[in-house]
């Protein structure tokens, strides 16, 4: 057997590791035949090996923490360096005020104008899909199960679409807005005379803000949050209508953030 | 950008496991996650990774760890006691369980860049050009940095024997 000369330490680990050409492998397998020492060994290596894997393995197979989902940290991100821009622009707001009118507005002026976005927005979204026939929505309201799965996931939230057909609205559809912060879901529906609503919905850090109304020509914007969500229902209805739908959406919605 | 996190999100459970393995301890292993999820995801907007992820992922974990090690150098490292708690998935016997603890803390012992290349090949199965890759180092480096620690962990874990005399 000439083979032993030629068999190195790293031959026997990259055997162990299943990185050896098929010529050199059967020159080290030769070899090994008879080495009973390096045979000793490479069984030990590969013992090793096997010790390893069952001392880390489980970990691959436990479902890691949601502070690990890569949609989630992308979120994050998203939502502060939109932080860092909307606080310097509301530090704007405030040097400007500050100058011409003193403290007056301070603290209202902070949360209206990010909410005021989030209306205009929601206003935006309305006045451009609505009118839509043949592309109202991404996803129609048939795909429902598809739609909250996508929707959710790049909301990360766990979205429950409201249910608005006891209102006698059903639901169109569904598609993925860009928004001020990150990402945003629109949701439109349908009465039987053909009128539209749609639900404009952003993730949120968490909080609570009372329904406001705000209207713009013939468009109605009720806007509010709910934990980690906010919402605009926006719709040229009479004002009853929309709270009517706004409180049935209210309910449904939110199960709480993705957390 | 959605495909990207899609490709990430498979491989958190693998990086969990490295970071396990690299730390000895779970806390700090998520938060080496987190940290190199966080940063893939910041550099990858600027950069898309050429060739598939994994390896690149990795590399940001051990840039961080190496990082993390060198802050915490000559403060004594708590974790042993952890590791020697270990409790793996499958039932083993007394001995078996005395055996994973033993490789546990002698593994905790190694030199991390002898740690580092083990794992990478022995527990998260990268080929030598990948986990080279990863490294930064050439393959004749991380072929011997691999010999040693194994050679190492064998003489921590089964004490030095006749058998272990290596035939040069």
């Amino acid at each position: 057997m000439n083979s032993k000369t030629t068999i190195t330490e790293a031959d026997l680990n990259a055997y162990v590791d299943g990185e050896l050409t098929p010529e050199r492998l059967a020159a080290v397998e030769a070899h090994l035949a008879d080495h009973p020492s390096d045979r000793e060994r490479v069984a030990a290596w590969r013992a090793q090996t096997a010790t390893l894997r069952s001392l880390f393995g489980h970990v691959a197979e436990e479902a890691p923490p949601a502070r690990l989902s890569p949609w989630r940290l992308a979120a994050e991100r998203r939502r502060n360096i939109s932080r860092v821009a909307m606080a310097t622009a509301a530090a704007l707001v405030l040097v400007v005020l500050g100058a011409g009118g003193g403290w007056i507005g301070r603290g209202l002026i902070v949360p209206d104008a990010a909410e005021m976005t989030l209306v205009s927005e929601a206003e935006a979204a309305h006045t451009l899909y609505t009118p839509e026939v043949l592309h109202p929505v991404e996803v129609g309201g048939e795909e429902g199960a598809h739609l909250t799965k996508w929707l959710s996931k790049r909301l990360d939230r766990s979205l429950i679409l409201p249910d608005l057909t006891p209102e006698g609205f059903s639901l169109v559809g569904g598609r993925l807005l860009p928004a001020a912060r990150g990402a945003a879901a629109l949701l439109m529906y349908e009465n039987r005379d053909g009128s539209r609503v749609t639900l404009y919905v952003v993730p949120e850090a968490g909080g609570e803000a009372a329904m406001r109304f705000t209207t713009k020509g013939d468009l109605t914007a009720v806007s509010w949050q709910v934990e980690t969500l906010g919402c605009v229902l926006v719709g040229s209805l009479p004002r009853e209508t929309l709270t009517k739908l706004a409180k049935a959406s209210y309910g449904s919605l939110d199960s709480g953030a993705n957390i | 950008m959605p495909g990207f996190l899609d490709d990430i999100e498979t491989l958190v459970p693998a990086l969990r496991r490295y970071a396990r393995a690299l730390t000895g301890n779970a806390d700090r292993a998520d938060d080496l996650v987190q940290d190199c999820l966080e940063r893939a995801i910041s550099k990858q907007s600027l950069w898309r990774p050429i060739g598939p992820v994994r390896p690149w992922l990795f590399k940001i974990m051990i840039n961080l760890h190496r990082n993390d090690h060198r802050k915490r150098r000559g403060s004594p490292e708590p974790e042993a006691l952890e590791l020697l708690s270990v409790e793996p998935a499958s039932p083993a016997t007394q001995g078996a369980r005395l055996a994973l603890a033993e490789t546990a803390a002698a593994l905790d012992r190694l030199p991390v860049e002898q740690r580092e290349a083990l794992l990478l090949v022995a527990l998260e199965g990268l080929s030598y050009a990948e986990a080279a890759g990863a490294l930064d180092i050439p393959v004749g480096t991380l072929m011997s940095r691999i010999g040693r620690a194994r050679e190492a962990l064998r003489t921590m874990v089964d004490g030095p024997g006749p058998r272990l005399r290596s035939v040069k």
